[in-house]
Formats: structure tokens, C-alpha cells, sequence
């Protein structure tokens, strides 16, 4: 007898949707023969549905109904004028840039002049000619599973970022994804940051939205980080949309020896969203510090699901994870951390809160700790709460009008979460993303 | 002035009645002191002339310049002139300093039919005042109240009451915890305050506030009334034979 779930008309139309489009995806031939096996491994997967565990709370097969079609290629016509638009508090970071529309690369829109110590390539190109090795290298994901099966097979383009050993960013990069025009399309893109021994950078990964494009769209977006010996490096990802667009993100980190990491992630006006962070220590005393801020109404619906695998002794993690939930949004928060029998000494410490605004808001937070090591210190919490009426006294008694103080409030929440960010600029982006947020709100 | 007016008020949620036909009047230009023992009904006073939720007026009135406050939600009262200095001012992550002082101030001015505040006029005045608060402009980029000491906290309600010129400003137990150098911080912040147009309402367990803020009147407060009003020496009896009189009637 047959146990296999029936395919859904989404998982049929992904498969179909490939066969339609893998002549064209760029890759050379071991590209498409990589991409070809993958579809194949996403054909016995499925989608992930809630039966399985660490898709309990978001049921991706029953809740993707229709696939839309992968933007194979683009030509959009978008001005920089647009695209800075698109880029909203964003475009005030003084940064270099490297610039994808509807996930693909336009040179036009890069920004690299003066990048001592940065190398930037584009995942298309490389695709393109890679021999065996190569394409075995940008195909495989430590992140196994559907999704980044469905990545590998309909990938078009990403960044490839070099920071040299020793260097020093004097500027952040941001790579931008800026979806446009009106075509309802699913954008797949993969990037790779490798960051030398001793280098420290910023990296800011964007996701946004040209006003006035499609309000449905579906984005898939893994990016493999490697942090040197030594290193720093400060990676955010910024996911800003209209509301009804899937985003099924993932990064999958490896920490170098003495390595620092600082991760952030900032989530508004996505439909459904998946926020997957891998984090693997690769050597001692590496330290983590992984936090984000989402903001979710109507019936949006943010996704936040961490693996930190201390699999050497001597290393820290640090996460703190804060949503405003409004209407009937929902925050999902999924924590594991691993300790392996050979990390003592471990440090880690998570946080994940919720702003509930309406009675209909929900947030379902799932801490796990898997300790096999006797001399740790691991601890975790997580809490939910409506705005503190206190608080709001004290801001009104000080003259300030009910809305605008229930404003700050969440401000003051959320920004608990932003303060993690080092970058004043990049700060003050997020800052505003969300404060742009709460306007949306008042304006009903 | 501020009239209160046989103000009787319980909590929202419960039965207990906490002041019971409490009367207050406090001309312009004036500092009046409030003291009692604990329990006797101060904090709720404070809480209610600013308009806190969970609590009921179920009889009489408070009047500010001739007009009923009792309807007015606290920012409205705010922009009558209100203002309370919060026993244990409260903490705002997140919300710098600044940008707080600036949305109240600016939200104040708005309803009072004034021009909003550029930023270097802003910033002028918010360096000015702090500085006769030791109050570091620094100090302020930082969230509202985080990580501030005891001292630091009143100091930046002062601070707040200063730039919000209010015309009526009630100070609930403003020097506890308090060292006796905050202490005079706070008192030299205040008294700089007084103004023939301005009131105030001095609530203290302690008479050592009111060494250093000279009230005009004292009141003491028991089971919800006022029991006895005099100068500022009754403070000073107050001090050698504690509340037991009143407490005593009271029960």
C-alpha cells in the first residue's frame, strides 16, 4: 500500500512549474543536474505540514494553495529613483550595494566603488560555468529539507560576498531584493557571505517593495554565512512587504574560533513568513548574539525558528525575539538550542516576547533545550503581554494623546529589540520601518 | 485655583471607599503640603486629580480654575496645566529621553494652541533646564528612565515638570528614596518652580521634604478627610507626635 501523503495541487504545480523552467534556469550541466535532484529529493518531501514537529505551528502545505510562477527572467524597467523608494528608511544607510529586482542581478544599481577588502560576485554568473565541485557547493545547504530543496532547484541569482582576511568594512554592504512590476511571481534567491580570519563587516540583507507592484508574491531566500577566525560580523536582514507575500527565509551559520556573530532580523507586512536561522560553532569560544523584531496584523503570520548548535566548548548565545501582534496576526517563536556533550562552559541565554494588541493575536513560543554537557549555564523565556496601562498613564499624564502614547509604547517594546543593532543609521531605519508600521495602523 | 470638593472616591474593582468627602482648596501662588499616615487615601488623591483608570468618584468634584477636571482624560488635564510627579516614576525601554520630552512637550503645546518646537529650540531649552537639575543631555539619549538611580528618576520628573510648565503641579512622595543631596536637587528644582501662577500639592509621609519646600499650608490626611489644616509648623508637630491622633479618630 501507497503511504505517501497525496501530492497537493501546490506540490504538483511546483513540480511542473520546474520541469517548465530548469532549461532556462541558469547553470551549467552539473548545475542542472544538481537542480534536477533536488526537485527530485522536494518530490518525497513535500511540502512541511504540521505533522512535523518543527513545522507544527506553520502548516505550510495546507496553507500554500496556489504556486506562482518562478521570475525566470526579468526586465523590469525600475530607476534608481524607484528602487530608492522601494529601499524606504533603508536608502539613508550610507552603504555599498548590490542590487537584484525580482531576483536578478542589475549591475546599474551597485554601489562598490572604494570596497577595500570586499569582493562581491553574483550567484548567476557563477552558475553559469561551475564545474562539478562548484555546483556541488552552491547546490548543497546545511539546511536540508523541502525548502531548500525547492531553493537549490529554482535559484536564479544572489550575492556572493568575500570580506578578506584582517579587512575592515569602513561601510556596511547591503544586498538588495526588490521585487517590482505587476507579474505575481515567486523570486528564489541564495547567497553566500564568507568572511576572513580577523575581517569585521556589516551586511545588510533587504527584502523590499516597490510601491504599487503586485500585492501576492512568494519569495524563497537562503543565505550561507561563514564567520572567520576572529571575525565580526553584523548581518541583518530586513523583510518589509504589502501583506500577502510568502517569505521563506533561511541562514545557515558557521562560527569560526573567536568568531562573533550579530544577527538581526526585521519582519513587517509579510503574509506568511518563515524566518529559519541556523547557527553551528565550528570552534571555542565563539559568541552569538541573534535578535529580531516582527510586526504582524490582519491575518499575517511571522514565523521564527532558530537552531544554535554548540557543538564546541566555551561559546555564548545570546537571542532576543520581539513581535506586535494585532488583529488576528500570529507569532511563531521555535528555539532550540543544542549543547553537545562536549561543549562545558557554555553560555546561552533566549528571550522571546510578544506585544498582543487585539484579543484575536497569537503567539505560540517553543523553547528547546537539548543539554548533554554537565557545566553550562542555559536559561530561556518567553512571555506575551498587552500594553501596560501604567505605562500608558504615565505618557498621558505627560500630555501625551492616547494613540500616540499607545505608539510609543510599542515603540519602546520593539525598540528593545532594535537597540541590538550597532549600526546608528541601520538603527535608525528599523526605527522608522516600524514606526512606519504603526502609521499604517492609524490610517485604518 | 484648585478646588476639591467633598471628593469621594472607590475603586473601580472593589468596594473599598478610600477618600471619603475630602475637601481642598489651593489658590494660585501656593504650595500645600499633604501628609498622613499610609493608607489614608494620598496616592489615590494624587492618582485621581491625574486622571489614573480604576478608580470611581462617586460624589463631589475637583475644579481647576473654575472648571470640572472629573470628565477630562489625563493628557486633557495635562494640557490644562496638570501635572504629577510620580511616586515611582516609571521606566520606558526603548523610548529615548529625548524623543519622550519632545512628544510630550510638542503634544502640550498643540492643545494649548502653541507652535510646535524646532529642534535646536527644543534642544536649547531641555539643556537649560537640566543643567539646574544636573541633567546631562547624554543622560537623556538614553531610554527614559532606564538604568536611572533613585535620585536620577525624580530628577528628570522635575525635569519634565519644568518643561511642561504646568500650573498645577502635585508631587506624590517626591523625596522617597532619596538621599539628603537628591533631596535638595529635587527641592532647588521645585522651588525654582514657584510662581504667583502657579499651585502645588505636596503629598509626604515625611515632614524632611518640607524643610527644603517651604509649604504655605499644611493638611493632614486620614481615612479619606481632611483631619486638621495649619501652617507649616503642624508639619513639624507632626514629626514629634505622629499620626496616632488621627488614626486613632479615624478608627
Amino acid at each position: 500500500m501507497n503511504v505517501a501523503l497525496m501530492k497537493t495541487k501546490a506540490e504538483q504545480a511546483l513540480t511542473e512549474a520546474f520541469e517548465a523552467s530548469a532549461a532556462k534556469l541558469p547553470g551549467s550541466a552539473a548545475v542542472k543536474a544538481r537542480r534536477a535532484e533536488a526537485i527530485g529529493a522536494f518530490g518525497s518531501l513535500g511540502l512541511p505540514h504540521r505533522r512535523i514537529e518543527e513545522w507544527k505551528y506553520t502548516d505550510l502545505r495546507g496553507n500554500l494553495k496556489d504556486v506562482l510562477p518562478p521570475a525566470i527572467h526579468d526586465e523590469t524597467p525600475l530607476t534608481i529613483a524607484e528602487l530608492i523608494v522601494a529601499l524606504g528608511p533603508l536608502a539613508h544607510v550610507d552603504a555599498h550595494r548590490i542590487a537584484f529586482v525580482n531576483g536578478h542581478h542589475r549591475a546599474e544599481f551597485d554601489d562598490l566603488r572604494d570596497a577595500a577588502g570586499l569582493e562581491v560576485t553574483t550567484l548567476g554568473k557563477t552558475l553559469s560555468s561551475a564545474p562539478t565541485n562548484v555546483a556541488d557547493a552552491l547546490t548543497k545547504s546545511d539546511a536540508n529539507g523541502a525548502i531548500a530543496a525547492l531553493n537549490a532547484a529554482f535559484m536564479t541569482d544572489g550575492a556572493i560576498v568575500r570580506v578578506a582576511d584582517k579587512a575592515t568594512l569602513a561601510k556596511p554592504l547591503v544586498v538588495v531584493f526588490v521585487r517590482a512590476g505587476s507579474a505575481k511571481q515567486t523570486v528564489t534567491v541564495r547567497n553566500f557571505v564568507s568572511i576572513g580570519d580577523a575581517a569585521t563587516a556589516t551586511i545588510i540583507e533587504a527584502h523590499v517593495v516597490l510601491p504599487g507592484s503586485a500585492i501576492e508574491s512568494q519569495s524563497n531566500a537562503l543565505t550561507e554565512v561563514s564567520v572567520g577566525k576572529g571575525a565580526t560580523l553584523h548581518h541583518a536582514k530586513v523583510a518589509v512587504d504589502d501583506g500577502k507575500c510568502l517569505h521563506l527565509a533561511d541562514w545557515d551559520v558557521v562560527l569560526g574560533a573567536d568568531a562573533t556573530y550579530r544577527g538581526f532580523q526585521f519582519s513587517s507586512g509579510l503574509g506568511l513568513a518563515r524566518n529559519e536561522i541556523n547557527v553551528r560553532y565550528a570552534g571555542e569560544r565563539g559568541k552569538l548574539d541573534l535578535s529580531g523584531a516582527y510586526m504582524a496584523r490582519a491575518h499575517e503570520h511571522v514565523d521564527t525558528t532558530l537552531i544554535v548548535d554548540h557543538a564546541v566548548p566555551n561559546c555564548e548565545s545570546r537571542e532576543l525575539f520581539k513581535g506586535v501582534l494585532d488583529d488576528h496576526g500570529r507569532g511563531v517563536f521555535q528555539g532550540k538550542i543544542i549543547v553537545r556533550p562536549d561543549a562545558q562552559k557554555t553560555d546561552g541565554k533566549q528571550m522571546a516576547q510578544a506585544l498582543m494588541l487585539s484579543e484575536d493575536a497569537e503567539f505560540d513560543s517553543k523553547p528547546e533545550l537539548e543539554i548533554f554537557a554537565d557545566d553550562v549555564v542555559c536559561g530561556h523565556g518567553t512571555t506575551s503581554a498587552e500594553l501596560d496601562p501604567d505605562l500608558l498613564f504615565y505618557c498621558r499624564s505627560r500630555g501625551i494623546p492616547e494613540a500616540e502614547a499607545r505608539a510609543l509604547m510599542i515603540e519602546s517594546f520593539i525598540g528593545e529589540a532594535i537597540d541590538k543593532v550597532e549600526n546608528p543609521e541601520l538603527h535608525t531605519a528599523l526605527m522608522a520601518f516600524a514606526v512606519n508600521w504603526l502609521s499604517n495602523a492609524a490610517r485604518g | 485655583m484648585l478646588e476639591i470638593k467633598n471628593l469621594h472616591v472607590k475603586l473601580e474593582d472593589e468596594d473599598r471607599v478610600i477618600l471619603k468627602g475630602l475637601s481642598l482648596t489651593v489658590p494660585k501662588g501656593e504650595v500645600h503640603a499633604i501628609m498622613g499616615p499610609n493608607g489614608s487615601g494620598k496616592s489615590t488623591l494624587a492618582y485621581v486629580l491625574a486622571g489614573r483608570a480604576g478608580y470611581e468618584v462617586t460624589d463631589g468634584d475637583i475644579l481647576w480654575n473654575g472648571e470640572s477636571i472629573l470628565e477630562m482624560q489625563p493628557d486633557e488635564r495635562a494640557a490644562k496645566g496638570v501635572f504629577l510627579a510620580f511616586q515611582y516614576p516609571m521606566e520606558i525601554p526603548g523610548v529615548a529621553g529625548l524623543t519622550f520630552l519632545r512628544t510630550a512637550m510638542n503634544a502640550v503645546r498643540k492643545k494649548r494652541g502653541e507652535a510646535e518646537l524646532t529642534t535646536p529650540a527644543f534642544m536649547k531649552i531641555v539643556k537649560e533646564k537640566g543643567e539646574k537639575l544636573n541633567i546631562d543631555v547624554n543622560m537623556l539619549k538614553r531610554p527614559v528612565n532606564v538604568g536611572f538611580s533613585g535620585g536620577e528618576k525624580k530628577r528628570s520628573e522635575i525635569l519634565q515638570m519644568a518643561l511642561l510648565e504646568p500650573t498645577l503641579c502635585v508631587l506624590d512622595e517626591t523625596d522617597s528614596g532619596l538621599d539628603i543631596d537628591a533631596l535638595r536637587v529635587v527641592a532647588e528644582g521645585v522651588n525654582a518652580l514657584r510662581d504667583k501662577d502657579r499651585a502645588f500639592l505636596v503629598i509626604t509621609h515625611y515632614q524632611r521634604l518640607l524643610n527644603y519646600i517651604v509649604p504655605d499650608k499644611v493638611h493632614v490626611l486620614a481615612d479619606g478627610r481632611i483631619q486638621k489644616t495649619g501652617g507649616k509648623e503642624l508639619a513639624l508637630e507632626l514629626e514629634k507626635s505622629g499620626y496616632a491622633d488621627f488614626t486613632g479618630k479615624a478608627a
